[in-house]
């Protein structure tokens, strides 16, 4: 009996394993199997054109991807220098007191809801590009902005335990040398964390390209190929969240397409952060 | 190798600085006028006015004269039912389809229309007369008629249009039959013209209570759904046995839910279709909605035509200037 | 490249090299210089973050705390009150839920994978593989796929049912993850003394590895519950914006109040202050539910810090 009870929670726990890869492979499947047919039906040229305009039967999502690239890249430039230099400053510069406030204060800013970083940057941020710009205050430069400070919790909450692994040996071997405190941190430590560094960068873009809640708001939506830094964009995540509800047809299985190709896109971020990951621990 | 990288690095974030920096000065000056503004400001308003104030402040000098300044045209995402009406009204829609400007910035929502009218001297857009709030922004006059709820009763706006329930005859329980009677009596044309649309019927008899039990599913526009919501709850005070659903996703959900069945009725804000009529929806209009078209408050532009709007919502206008 | 680097303070070879006294002080002041603008950045930074943070939070609070009244917290939703209550009650239920379908599984794969699973088992590597992509994927994502699968296929349209199949699926990776680290932190010993007492697997795994791993466990769960408080994007599509409060008892029959809720359309609190910036005219209890929001949040973390402390004494007492 007793002997029952052990295999049968043996296979009990191996199918609670299963069920993380069965939802992986229940999502691919259902997305891949709405997606490309829709893809088919559009017509690949149309699909991936460059006008997007439903009543016309034109889906081209060419320009949302591109839009979803600019923010995230823009994100990237706000974000990963302060993420890092912030990161290192926790974990090298800052004195215990401060550490005590700041390190909660960091996580918070993880926590909070990208809804309420929306009505931020909607509520600040806008009102501030515009005056500064005199344009609508509403594009690229107004969600780098805000993206850039939604994915600084990400970056630092990765890098910092990074930074923090890195053996006590390497700093005070450079400081030995002759080095300042500055240049061993840099020079000895910063380096020798590089790889977790670069993953926490890596999750910052995956939020940055998958944030819709936040960007939908601030970044003037036009459905058209983004131009400067201070013409308003959509995203796919953003183009998704503003048609379904309208939708019907062709026009929402076009808008469950987007969602399949963000998906695919976001497969490839990940297939590169495993592929970093696998050479950093070999 | 490294100085340089280190330069780069360096450089991306005094630029990255340079623009946070000034946001955060900037912001904060924002942040105190906002408190102090909250006190005068009108309560509904709160910091789109405040904003939209300390805009108005530095642009004043400019707009006293004439207008001027590159247009930021505000419209609603593809689909929505306040867009459809208001293109096909305009004359935005042509044969060739939508024909509004790629340029123009998309909002997914009134409130978005309306704050960010508020907020930005140079921006027009337009939304459900229900939801004006004038304290935030302005409505022009269209070919020099003003926008009220009498001036669309007499036919004399022009932009203006159906609130539609729908339902197939076969799928409609004693509830739903019930309910949209209690919508077309006195009593619920009275609750419409309360929250500022312009009631389909003056002469409706008055409603008495059926007393029936159950459930009822309403799906569609977000332009309905709010008075809908209104509707439901005064019908539920007189029907305590009832509940009722209202589901806001968008007229075409809404008239596709109301065909498929997976609600009893659909809600629209925009006459129905043809195809869909011949679908076996039947159509009830509850009530006209007008659709104002909404400039800054600091904006001097009191009149256009129709003519100028739909050049402004194709692209043919692009700068304030050009309206003379 | 390393060592090409004139400006290198401390070449490899630094004692074959012939050198003045002005180069070195030169060199020596070029790494002061150097630093110092190092030290300038990283404190600049460290400054930013704060000051973003001290930005938000104060312009949430400034905005919102004036608007919240009492009004929005009553029990019941009407078009004139707005109330929040329950969205929150909602959401609370909602966290619940979901976490029952995603606890007992995410802990039983994490058992799985650490304790039956032998070394370098294809299917850990795989279950690996698949909770990093979970963990990758938008919740925008989630969303769609959730009203695919349970409102559309599984006929199940608007539902707090559809809401927290979706929402167990997005948390599962992150409870899976903690729990396993936190099974491996559980050294052998003790497993090995529990065997050695004649203790089975099972019992071994119940009475003797998960109790020291359960301060791990409970921080996994606790950022659970941040993510499904936050979350709106995955929510909108699936179990829709229905405003009433589920738990009040409609038909007085136990079972039919007790299980109808879970087929109705229901919205958490993030939801709620998004459909309020939507429909307009509500800005005032948007930020009120804004405040709420981040309390809720800053409540959730400040459990999560007692837990680590907790966590941490364990494994040193």
């Amino acid at each position: 009996m007793a002997k029952f009870k052990e295999t049968a929670m043996h296979y009990v726990f191996l199918l609670t394993a299963c069920v993380s890869i069965a939802a992986v492979a229940v999502i691919c499947v259902y997305l891949l199997a709405n997606g490309i047919p829709t893809i088919a039906e559009i017509g690949l040229g149309n699909f991936f054109g460059l006008t997007w305009k439903p009543s016309q039967n034109l889906y081209g999502i060419v320009p949302f991807i591109v839009g979803s690239i600019y923010v995230t890249a823009g994100a990237i430039i706000v974000g990963v220098p302060v993420g890092i230099l912030c990161a290192v400053f926790l974990a090298r510069f800052c004195p215990r007191r401060l550490y005590q406030v700041l390190n909660p204060a960091v996580r918070l800013m993880a926590g909070i809801p990208s809804i309420v970083y929306g009505f931020f940057g909607l509520m600040v941020i806008v009102p501030v590009v515009q005056q500064l710009t005199g344009t609508s205050g509403k594009g690229l430069l107004t969600a780098s902005l805000l993206l850039g400070i939604m994915i600084l919790p990400t970056i630092i909450g990765t890098a910092e335990p990074a930074l923090r692994a890195v053996p006590q040996s390497y700093y005070e071997g450079a400081l030995a040398l002759g080095a300042t405190h500055e240049r061993s941190t840099f020079t000895a430590v910063l380096p020798a964390a590089a790889s977790g560094v670069m993953s926490g960068v890596i999750l910052g873009v995956g939020r940055a390209i998958g944030e819709t809640m936040a960007v939908i708001m601030i970044a003037g939506n036009q459905a058209r190929m983004p131009g400067g830094l201070l013409d308003g964009l959509r995203t796919m995540t953003s183009n998704i969240v503003l048609e379904m509800g309208y939708s019907t047809g062709l026009h929402r299985q076009a808008l469950i397409a987007t969602g399949v190709v963000l998906f695919v896109f976001i497969l490839i971020i990940n297939t590169c952060f495993s592929l970093m990951k696998r050479r950093s621990e070999t | 190798m490294k100085k340089i990288l280190a330069l780069m690095l360096a450089l991306t974030l005094v630029l990255g600085l340079a623009a946070c920096a000034g946001n955060n000065d900037q912001s904060e000056t924002n942040q105190t006028e906002t408190n102090q503004t909250e006190d005068t400001a009108a309560p509904e308003t709160g910091d789109e006015t405040a904003a939209d104030a300390e805009t108005d402040a530095e642009t004043e000098g400019d707009t006293a004269a004439a207008m001027s300044g590159p247009i930021t045209v505000i419209s609603r995402e593809e689909g929505s039912g306040t867009r459809g009406a208001f293109v096909e009204l305009m004359g935005v829609e042509t044969d060739e389809g939508d024909m509004t400007t790629v340029d123009a910035e998309i909002a997914n929502s009134t409130s978005l229309v309306q704050s960010t009218v508020a907020g930005n001297s140079n921006a027009i857009g337009y939304i459900s007369l229900g939801s004006y709030d004038a304290s935030a922004v302005k409505a022009v006059k269209v070919d020099g008629v003003e926008v009220s709820v009498d001036t669309i009763k007499a036919g004399d706006y022009a932009v203006s249009r159906p609130f539609v329930v729908c339902y197939k005859e076969e799928n409609l329980s004693e509830l739903g039959k019930d309910f949209v009677s209690y919508i077309m009596s006195a009593e619920g044309q009275a609750i419409l013209s309360e929250e500022g649309y312009i009631a389909a019927d003056d002469a409706a008899e008055s409603y008495t209570a059926a007393g029936l039990s159950g459930n009822l599913s309403i799906n569609g526009s977000t332009s309905v759904g709010p008075v809908m919501e209104v509707l439901a709850e005064a019908y539920k005070a007189l029907n305590p046995d009832v509940v009722i659903d209202v589901q806001q996703t968008g007229s075409g959900t809404g008239i596709t839910s109301a065909i498929d069945g997976s609600c009893e009725i659909g809600m629209s804000s925009r006459a129905l279709k043809d195809e869909e009529i011949a679908e076996g929806l039947v159509p009830v209009t509850i009530a006209l909605d007008g659709i104002a078209v909404i400039v800054n408050q600091q904006n001097p532009v009191e009149d256009l035509t129709s003519e100028q709007i739909q050049k402004i919502y194709i692209g043919e206008i692009t700068d304030w200037s050009q309206l003379g | 490249m390393r060592s090409s680097n004139p400006a290198q303070p401390f070449p490899a070879n630094a004692s074959g090299n012939a050198r003045t006294a002005s180069e070195i002080m030169a060199r020596a002041r070029g790494q002061r210089y150097y630093s110092w603008v190092l030290k300038i950045l990283v404190w600049l930074a460290a400054l930013l973050t704060a000051g973003v943070i001290l930005l938000m939070v104060g312009y949430i609070l400034v905005t919102g705390v004036p608007n919240l009244t009492l009004d929005l917290f009553a029990w019941t939703f009407t078009t004139d009150n707005q109330s929040m209550m329950p969205a929150l009650v909602n959401t609370v239920v909602m966290t619940l839920l979901t976490l029952l379908i995603a606890v007992p599984i995410g802990v039983g794969a994490a058992i799985y994978m650490v304790e039956y699973a032998k070394r370098g088992n294809k299917l850990v590597k795989l279950v690996r593989l698949t909770a990093e992509t979970l963990s990758g994927i938008p919740s925008i994502v989630y969303g769609l796929f959730g009203m695919m699968l349970f409102n559309i296929a599984f006929g199940w349209s608007y539902s707090m049912l559809a809401g927290i199949c979706t929402l167990a699926i997005m948390i599962l990776p992150l409870i899976l993850r903690t729990t396993e680290e936190a099974l491996i932190s559980v050294p052998d010993s003790y497993r090995e003394g529990s065997f050695g007492l004649g203790a089975g697997k099972l019992r071994t795994v119940f009475k003797v590895i998960l109790p020291p791993a359960m301060p791990g466990v409970l921080s996994g769960i606790i950022l659970a519950i941040g993510r499904i408080v936050g979350e709106s994007a995955a929510l909108i599509f699936t179990s829709g914006s229905g405003k009433d409060n589920l738990m009040l008892g409609k038909t007085g029959n136990f079972f039919a109040d007790l299980f109808a809720p879970l087929f109705q359309s229901t919205r958490t609190l993030s939801v709620h202050m998004y459909n309020l910036m939507s429909e307009g005219l509500h800005m005032e209890e948007a930020q009120a539910t804004a405040v709420v929001l981040l309390v809720l949040v800053i409540a959730i973390n400040a459990g999560s810090a007692h837990l680590a402390k907790k966590l941490t004494a364990n494994g040193q007492g």
